[in-house]
């Protein structure tokens, strides 16, 4: 279990750190056709910003930030929006992740309409990373019992 | 200038050999953790130094970015898992 200590370098760099962190992390999910990135990567970026948030300021805060059960939906989610996506694209009577069909629905050109579906793709990637490294990090590190768990 | 850069990277790469030495044999943790660091400080020189030499740095600046951000993350759990060790 990890614990908030008073440590004022440790928690002012932390504080000033981890916004930059998730901006960079945004960066590398949107940039990812240009530079090296994508949604994993971005996604792993993300995840280290909240491993840093509850290595410096404790469980206890850290779960007041991002509790584990938003965790645990987030992870459904993200691949429901890379699934979705894919299975949108079969509705249109395209292939699974046939990006290209969706300019239908979108009214835009088939070009646009594939770079907008790896976009969004990427981003439910990022998504499920996210909160499948930052809640493997908390079992790990409280040893897979919550506090709430032993008072019960 | 590209030799120079090279000759750089090179020399850079044999430091880096020396201090896996460290992390391998050296007596105690914080010998390891300081070494460590100090091998990803390298690398990330050396990503930047193989950037120029691709000429293509706004790529590699990228990946030495979150070379060095997750090294300070890592550095970090080093010292608090050592700090909790201690209790």
């Amino acid at each position: 279990m990890i614990f908030r200590k008073d440590d004022i370098i440790v928690n002012t760099i932390s504080r000033i750190l981890i916004p930059f962190i998730q901006l960079y992390a945004l960066y590398v999910i949107m940039h990812g056709h240009y530079s090296p990135g994508g949604g994993f990567q971005g996604g792993v970026i993300l995840g280290a910003s909240m491993v840093l948030l509850l290595l410096t300021r404790g469980y206890d805060e850290a779960k007041y930030k991002f509790p584990e059960q938003i965790a645990t939906l987030f992870s459904s989610v993200g691949v429901l929006i890379y699934a979705g996506i894919g299975l949108l694209c079969l509705f249109v009577l395209g292939n699974f992740l046939d990006y290209g069909k969706l300019a239908a629905l979108l009214n835009v050109t088939p070009s646009h309409a594939r770079s907008l579906g790896i976009l969004g793709v990427e981003i439910g990637v990022g998504f499920a990373v996210m909160s499948v490294m930052y809640s493997i990090f908390l079992d790990i590190s409280t040893g897979g019992v919550l506090p709430e768990d032993e008072e019960e | 200038m590209n030799g120079f850069l090279l000759t750089v990277g090179l020399i850079l790469c044999f430091l880096v050999l020396l201090v896996l030495y460290r992390v391998v044999f050296g007596p105690g943790v914080f010998n390891r953790i300081a070494a460590i660091s100090a091998v990803g400080t390298k690398t990330l020189i050396i990503l930047l130094i193989m950037g120029y030499l691709y000429n293509r740095v706004e790529m590699f600046v990228d990946i030495s970015m979150v070379y060095a951000l997750l090294n300070f993350i890592g550095c970090i759990a080093a010292a608090k898992y050592l700090e909790m060790g201690k209790e």
